[in-house]
């Protein structure tokens, strides 16, 4: 039901890109602070989670329980049901948001606003045109 | 859409957590069914009469004005 191994190559992939940026900051080849905290955030990101994935290879009740949340349909109802609150919540804000930046003479915020929106529009738009073909 | 769950649960001394793992659902899920804030689908309401060996119809009420 859950493809541990293939969460566990991609966790230790994050921490080797993260290690990756930490040494290329530290080496001075990337000249940003930036680069070393998200070489460090994406290390510490794998680590947990390659922790949780040895976990779930070695202890049979945890196992069972991340399988049981992660199939259960009342928790699938939910997700969805959040990302589908999410997603109209970003619509109206990201409206609003473009509405206010434009009174405010802000243009770039609003261009960029703007795009967000109809982006979000059109992603719901070809949504709804795949899952009435596929249902 | 109301249910019997708990009811039938009860008589036959059967714990949540217990049908919660024969179903392969969290106890929360049982939980909520029995309080009546969620529906479950098809598939689930069919596991569970078939657990208790009986009908969707003699476990799940529909009411048609809900």
């Amino acid at each position: 039901m859950y493809n541990n191994n293939r969460r566990i190559v991609l966790d230790i992939l994050w921490i080797i890109l993260g290690l990756i940026l930490i040494g290329l900051s530290i080496a001075e080849v990337l000249d940003s602070s930036l680069y070393s905290g998200m070489g460090g955030a994406l290390t510490a990101v794998g680590a947990v989670n390659l922790a949780r994935a040895m976990r779930y290879k070695k202890d049979a009740g945890y196992r069972e329980r991340i399988d049981t949340e992660a199939g259960d349909e009342r928790n699938q109802y939910i997700r969805m049901k959040s990302w589908a609150f999410a997603g109209y919540m970003a619509v109206l804000l990201e409206a609003a948001g473009s509405v206010a930046a434009a009174a405010m003479g802000k243009t770039q915020i609003q261009l960029t606003l703007y795009f967000c929106l109809c982006l979000l529009l059109v992603l719901y738009w070809a949504s709804c045109m795949i899952f009435s073909r596929k249902y | 859409m109301k249910n019997r769950i708990e009811e039938i649960r009860n008589q036959r001394g059967i714990r949540q957590e217990d049908l919660a793992r024969q179903m392969q659902v969290s106890r929360q899920t049982i939980s909520s069914l029995e309080n009546g804030r969620y529906n479950p689908s098809i598939l689930l309401a069919h596991r569970i009469a078939a657990y208790f060996g009986m009908t969707i119809e003699e476990v799940f009420i529909f009411d048609e004005e809900e």
